[in-house]
Parts: C-alpha cells; structure tokens; sequence
C-alpha cells in the first residue's frame, strides 16, 4: 500500500493512543487491586505498585523501539518472534494471549464485585447475590463483550475518551479528597519486603496495558513520536495514582477492612466523599472494567492474527467475517476461553497473577530482542525511537533481569518443599506457588506447541545466530556440477520429473550433479511480495509440501537436490534466473500438453522458459498411460537440429531404469530416392544410425524400427501408441514460428497418451534477436 | 449525449459474496460501455478506539475480495483498479472516494440483511442512496437468494 494509504488507515493520535492505554491500565487495576495489594503488603505495597511502574517504564522504553522499528499488529509476540525465532515465538504468542484472557476474566470479575455488592447498596434487586451473583454478572458481560465485537457494533473514539477522561477526574478528586482527609498511615511494612517484591507481580497485571498500544503500532498516526510518548505517559500516570491511591486506602481504612472490601476504593471514597462519591467510584469501576476487558479481548485476537500470519497459528482461526468484518474466529475462542476461566472460580488474585507472569515473561524475552535486533540489525529494522545511548544497554539487561526477579519471586515460596515420587524423596530448597505452576505449564503450552505445530510451519527464522556474527555467510561454492533445474507445481508429476532429470543428471556425472527443485508461488502485481507471501497460507504450505516430498524423492533416488521455494511476479522470469544463478546445464519442465492458447504456445511459464533458457531444455508431458520416462522408449529418429539431444534424453532414461527398452524410429516417404537406388527402409536405417552416432550412443543396444508411409505425422502417431515414453527433438530453426518446439513435437505432445519427451539442446538458442537483446540489457 | 455513467465507475465490494454478485451483475454494462472499473472496500475505524480487527488484516482479507472481483470480470476487456478505503461511515467514505477518484457512478449490488443486523451494523445501501451526490446504481443481485428481506 502506497504512503498517502498508510496514512489514511492511522487515526490514532497522541490522545487516542494515550488514552487506549489508559484505559486498559487503570481500567479493573485501580478499583480491584487495592484490596489484594493491602491484605499482602499493607501500606508497602505503595512500593510494589512503584517497582512494577518501573519495570513497565523499561519495558516501554524497549517496546517503543521495537513498535517504531517494526509497527505491525501483534507487538511483543512480533518482535520476538522476528528476532529470537518460533521457538520464543510461540511461547510469547500464546503467553500474550493466555496473560490477555485471564486478564480479561480478571476484569470481569472485578466488574461483577463493583456491579452486585457495589451498586446493590444503591439498587435494590442487585444486592444479596452473593459469590454466585458475582460470576454470573462476570459471564453475563464477558458474554456480551464477546458479541459486541463478534458483531462489529460500533464504538467511538469519542465514547473511549470520555469514559477514560471521566475515570482520571474521578481518581484526581478521589486522592485530592483523601489527601485533605489526612490519611494516617499504620505499620509501613508489615509482612518484610519479600512478601513487597511478591506483590509486585500481584499488581503487573495492571501494567500490561500499555502492550495494546504496542498491538495497534500499524494505527497510530505519526508513530515515531506519538508511540513512545503515549506508552511512556501511560506507564507513568497510572503508577503514581496507583502508589497515591494505595496511600489513601491504606491510610482511610484498616488493613483488614480493605483486604475484606469487594470495593475497596468505594468504600474508602465512602469515608471522605460521602455515599454520592462512592456511588461515583462504583459507576467508573463498572466502565473501566468493561472498557480494560473490551482492549484485552481486541489485543487478544490481534494476537491470533499475528500468529496466524507468521503460521505459528492455523490462520483458519483469522478469517475475518463476511458480513461483519471481524475477527470472529479469534473473538469467539477469546470470549469462550474467557467465560471457562470465570466460571471455573480460578480466584481473581490468580487471575491477576497468572496474566502478570506472562507479561514479565514476554517482556524478558522483548529485552532480549532488543539486542538482538540491534545487533543483527536487519534491513526492515528501522527504529525512528531509539533508547538513548547513554540507557543503553542498561534499559535492556536491568529491564530483563527485573523481570526474571519478579517472575521468580512470585512463583516461588521460600519454604522447602518435599517431592516423593514412590521411593525418591526429593527435597526442593523453594515450594512452586499457584501461580508459578500455571504460568510454567503454560510456557510449556508454547513449547510444545512449537516441537508439535510451530516448528514445520513456522515462517521466521531467528536473527540470534546474526546478532552472534553479523558477517554475511560465504556463497556457497558453486563448483562445475552437471546442474538440472526442475521447476515443480503439481505433487501428482512431481516423482516422474525428478526422477527422469535425476536420470539425466546420474548420466553425466555419478557424485556430484545435482537437481534443483524449483517452485514460484506468483503473486499479483497489487499486492507487495512479502505481504502476499504471509498471506496466501494454503499456497505457501503447498509450497513446502512440494518441496519436502521432492527431498525425499531425492533421498529415493540417490541423487543431490536443492530445493528453491521463491515468490515473484513472474514464474518464467523466476525461473530462468534460477537458471542463470545456477549455471544450469538443463531444465526439464512439466506440460499438460494443451497449447493454442491466445496469448501463449504452451504455457505462460513455459514458452519463456523453453524459449530463451540458454541451457538444454525439456518438456515432458507425462502420459495418461504406460510408463513414464521409462519402459519402452521410442526416439523420433528425424534429421533436425535437436534429434540428438532427444536421443541422450532417451538413452539417459534407459540407463537409470531397471528395464527398459529403446526403438529409434524413422519414418519414410515411399518414393524412390532420386540419387540412388536405395530402398526407403534402407535410407531410414542410415538416418537411424547418422544419429545414434551424433548422439554418442552408437554403442548402445537399441532397436531400430522404419516406417514406409505418405503421411508422416500420422504414422508418426500411430506408431508412438505402442510404446510408453516418446522423445521427439525441437524442429523448429527460426525465431519467428509460433510454435516453440516446432509443430511435430507439439502435434504429438498434444494427441499421442504416452509420455512424450520434448528436447532441444543449448547449441541453437531460439532466441530472438530483439530477445537476445533484451537479456543482454537485463544482465 | 451526456458520456456513459459507466465509464469509470466506483464498485464498493463488502465481501467475496458480494464481489461475485456485483461483477456478475456488472459485467455487460462495463463490456459495452468500455470503462474503468475501480473496485474499493472500505476498512473501517473506531475513529480513535480500538479497531475489531487489525488494519492489516482488514487489507488482506480486502485482497481476497479484489482477486474475486479481478477473476469476475477477467474476460471484460476493462481496466480494473482496487483501493483500500479508510473511513469511520461507510457510506461517507464511499461518496468522498467517489470524487476524489473522479467516478462517473457508484454501482452496487443490495447486500440484503435483517433490520436487527442493520441496526447494530449500519445500513449502507440506504446511506449510500441518501447521501451520494454522484450517480448510484444499483443493479439486482442476479445470484438471486442472497437478500432476505
């Protein structure tokens, strides 16, 4: 897509973005975790909140350089996945969006305690629901959330603002309220500052916000200063409304009292706002968990797609809908996952966590990146943010460490932890908690979906070895190697082509001739290469299944095989410059054996690559009935130009089967020769063996067979019906015939349900001049 | 005689089905008439929220849409132009495209729908009716069976 297009597509400013990543992160954090944060850290857990805003502030700072290095949908599961390969691809990938939908059930649960105990002391029928009541409104919006985006109703940019902008008035009114109040502060610290670092992964959760302004890099408007500002500035705002509603709440209310709240920050508006502030605190909380879980479940499915695109991911799961132009797929697998997560009363403090470990893991591994990226520094990397060079590389190294050490603290409990299994007593210095069991299961999830699914599909090969030695690797030597090339399309033909170019490469040279296998996947001239390639997942799969059967047909056939799976524009043009970076010494080719089209001979790829390939080039069009390439071999054993090269392709088929047989057939008019007396059997039988000496094959055992008739071409054609393979040699000289082959060999190619064998060689090119030209000026 | 409203026409395609149909129905109107055909799909914008899905993905699955039309109308000896449309209203963003590529007429093909499914999704057909101050056509989906009103 063209500049000013790209520009259309992006209508997320600095607010826009801004505020996207607000929304998301003081959405369900704000109203819901200072209940969970106090009850494990009391006032110090101000602290956590402060540590997690840090480690987030350095992971912006390495995502911003990514997001403007590479803005494409995914985020941190793209950047990884470029960078360190499909390994850490599909850990990222399914850890962003198992973090996203355990978050969203986070959400929605914390939407239901602000919705039935909150609103139920202004609402008469909300209250008394209980536990169960809480689930249920869970499900219910989770449920409508799903549909919402499954059916594409509309949302505005405007509404997203006002809902976000309401929620930071009503959080300045509450702390500058509370800091009037005078909120006493009791005991700082009371659980030690491990049980502080624990917390920190507790509230993570509400820092992974500001990755879906990373996941919609593509549609923000001037990204290289609106992206890292907006992810910085909704990293920095939250941490410190979180660290000075954290004092407000621990310094209103008791401990115990806020850790028995369902909604904490509404019952400690309730002390300093009276009922109307609380009833407001209620009613943002109810919009900001919507709105946090709404972000999560699009980020989720943004996700999906990135997988999909980069076949980590089955792309069926990607298809957007007909009517509805949505990811429904994704949405719906999003939603139910969601739905499962709630109603299995995983507890919303795991929730939290379960979502944090992802991110932390995901964010160790965008460190990671980072360097990597900059030290393979590959030809799409072009960030237009860069972390300063006096952050780097600290950002990176202390931003990943950081994150190891919250992952690890939050995982494991400092208590020995005795396994036995049957007669081993193992004893464990640490007991894995909840949490670092489910996020350890889950990054084995991405594991062994890569070994099972990724591994075989994937697209992306990891940047580390350059990043390790950036020097460009040595051309591989291309020695003197007898070279066929073999363009394949169709796995039903591919066996019979190799195998009769493997016949011809083994008659030149034992060890070391070689075949190419060749497939182009061609793509329109609208789309970009690279765009179509990720694209078109049947094609490219095909692709790959071609060329993965054409390697074990090599291993079969005892012969070396490269295999070169290329896009392009054009497949003839492909080709031959396959052929030309090869120094191919022949090209064998597959025909349907229908020509006459309007606009080409036989083929679109065919008649370039027939035509101006300056090796020998064959045709085979493969029969409906005998052997193919092998059994009894017939040779036109005519006097034009290329009648030899058809005879060494017949005699190299011969030598690579088990058993096979080969006829030169020559046909004759009856009339008497006006030179000599010589019968017409006996002229045939001096052609026959003229050629059997021009082809270099006079001492091998061959039949010969003459033919007395008026019409050539039809004996010609009765004759080739009882045998299995038919090699006919080029008849056409000049350059300006239509027919590529010359008419004969086509005639029969098209009519004759053998195999038949079209040849010519190099030695008269059938370029034209205005060709030859040409090509002259393309080298 | 005023020049034919289908020298360079305007095509908004919403999905394959509706590719198929409209190039079906297309087709000998272009052929006689010899024009430009432009076929637009319109990506659309939350506007400053979220998208459902993301751009990129929205443009790929606009190609497949296109490739239908390009095979649709592959024997018409017409020139066939795609464009990605970007816009928050459908039908507004069809109509400014319509100038700014310099259409002689929107064509379309009705897409049917229920009054619900308008409701939450928008009614194009009627916007595009109302609002277009460019020729419209709208020629009868002759696949028949795809509306359902």
């Amino acid at each position: 897509m063209s500049g000013s297009d790209q520009e259309l597509a992006r209508d997320l400013g600095f607010l826009e973005a801004y505020t996207i990543g607000l929304g998301t992160m003081i959405g369900a954090g704000i109203f819901v975790l200072p209940s969970i944060a106090a009850e494990q850290a009391g006032p110090a857990s101000m602290v956590s909140f402060f540590v997690g805003g840090i480690v987030s502030l350095l992971a912006a700072l390495s995502l911003s350089e990514l997001a403007t290095g590479m803005p494409k949908a995914g985020g941190s599961y793209y950047y990884v996945n470029r960078a360190l390969g499909p390994f850490f691809g599909s850990i990222v990938g399914w850890g962003m969006w198992s973090g996203l939908t355990f978050a969203s059930a986070f959400y929605m649960i914390g939407f239901g305690q602000y919705l039935l105990p909150g609103l139920g002391q202004y609402v008469g029928f909300l209250a008394g629901w209980g536990e169960l009541g809480i689930t249920v409104a869970a499900l219910v919006m989770a449920a409508l959330l799903t549909g919402v985006n499954y059916y594409g109703v509309k949302e505005t940019g405007s509404l997203q603002n006002v809902i976000v902008l309401t929620l930071v008035g009503l959080i300045v009114a509450f702390l500058s309220l509370g800091f009037i109040s005078g909120p006493t502060i009791g005991e700082f610290n009371p659980n030690g500052w491990p049980t502080v670092a624990a917390t920190v992964g507790t509230v993570y959760v509400t820092f992974i916000g500001f990755e879906v302004i990373a996941t919609s890099a593509e549609e923000i408007k001037n990204p290289s200063r609106n992206l890292p500002l907006a992810m910085i500035a909704s990293v920095v705002t939250p941490t410190l409304m979180y660290v000075g509603v954290m004092f407000i709440s621990t310094g209103t209310l008791s401990i115990e009292t806020l850790a028995n709240s369902d909604i904490p920050v509404a019952d400690v508006a309730t002390e300093f706002m009276g009922p109307i502030g609380a009833l407001a605190m209620i009613v943002g909380a109810v919009l900001a968990t919507v709105s946090s879980a709404n972000a999560s479940i699009l980020s989720a499915a943004r996700v999906n797609f990135a997988m999909g695109r980069d076949r980590i991911l089955v792309n069926w799961l990607n298809e957007v809908h007909e009517r509805f132009r949505t990811p429904y797929r994704a949405i719906t697998a999003t939603g139910i996952i969601t739905l499962v997560l709630i109603a299995i009363g995983v507890g919303i403090g795991t929730l939290a966590e379960v979502a944090s470990f992802m991110y932390l893991v995901t964010y160790a591994l965008v460190h990671v990146t980072v360097v990597v990226l900059r030290r393979a520094d590959p030809e799409a990397y072009d960030p237009a943010f860069q972390i300063p060079s006096i952050l780097y590389p600290i950002v990176p190294v202390v931003g990943m460490l950081a994150c190891l050490a919250v992952l690890f603290q939050m995982s494991v409990e400092f208590v020995p932890f005795a396994l036995s299994l049957g007669p081993v007593e193992l004893t464990l210095p640490v007991t894995p908690t909840p949490v670092g069991a489910i996020g350890t299961v889950l990054v084995a999830f991405g594991i062994g979906w890569y070994y099972l699914y990724a591994r075989d599909r994937a697209l992306s090969e990891s940047l580390v070895g350059e990043a390790i030695a950036p020097e460009p690797t040595a051309v591989a030597n291309s020695g003197d190697h007898y070279r066929v090339v073999v363009p394949v399309a169709n796995p039903e033909t591919e066996q019979d082509l190799l195998r009769m170019a493997a016949a011809s490469a083994h008659a030149h040279e034992d060890e070391n001739a070689e075949v190419i296998a060749v497939n182009v996947i061609e793509v329109p001239r609208q789309t970009s290469l690279s765009q179509d390639l990720e694209f078109e997942e049947e094609r490219v799969e095909r692709q790959q299944k071609l060329l993965n059967s054409a390697r074990d047909i090599a291993a079969d056939l005892d012969i070396g095989l490269q295999t070169r799976a290329i896009v392009g524009r054009d497949a003839g043009s492909v080709i031959l410059d396959v052929i030309e970076e090869e120094n191919a010494d022949h090209v064998l080719l597959g025909w349907q054996g229908t020509r006459s089209r309007r606009e080409h001979v036989l083929g679109s790829t065919i008649d370039p690559v027939v035509g101006r390939a300056s090796c020998d080039a064959t045709l085979v069009k493969l029969g409906a009935e005998g052997e193919r390439g092998a059994g009894d071999i017939m040779v036109l054993a005519g006097e034009g130009p290329h009648a030899p090269v058809a005879a060494r392709r017949a005699s190299e088929f011969v030598a690579a089967a088990d058993d096979a047989s080969l006829t030169l057939l020559n046909v004759q008019s009856p009339e008497a020769d006006s030179e000599g007396g010589s019968s017409p059997t006996e002229r045939g039988e001096a052609v026959i063996e003229e050629l059997a000496e021009r082809a270099g094959i006079q001492d091998m055992s061959y039949e010969t067979e003459v033919r007395v008739a008026e019409d050539t071409e039809q004996t010609i054609l009765d004759a080739a019906a009882g045998y299995d393979t038919v090699c006919v040699g080029a008849t056409r000289s000049g350059a300006i015939s239509q027919a590529v082959f010359g008419s004969l060999p086509e005639t029969v190619g098209e009519e004759v349900d053998r195999t038949v064998v079209m040849a010519r060689g190099p030695e008269e090119s059938a370029m034209s001049v205005r060709e030859a030209l040409l090509r002259r000026l393309e080298v | 005689m005023p020049e034919s409203l289908f020298r360079r026409v305007i095509v908004p395609v919403s999905n394959t089905d509706d590719a198929e149909a409209t190039t079906d129905a297309l087709a000998p109107y272009v052929t006689s008439a010899g024009g430009v055909v432009i076929a637009a799909h319109v990506i659309e914008k939350a506007g400053g929220a979220l998208d459902k899905a993301s751009v990129e993905q929205r443009e790929r699955s606009a190609d497949e849409i296109f490739e239908v039309v390009a095979d649709g109308l592959a024997n018409v000896d017409i020139e066939v132009e795609t464009e990605y449309l970007y816009g928050t209203d459908v039908a507004e963003t069809i109509i400014d495209a319509a100038h700014d590529l310099d259409a002689s007429a929107i064509v379309f093909t009705p897409r049917g729908g229920s009054r619900w499914l308008k409701l939450l999704t928008g009614d194009v057909t009627t916007d595009l009716v109302n609002e277009s101050d460019i020729p419209v056509i709208v020629l009868p989906d002759t696949h028949g069976g795809e509306t359902d009103e």
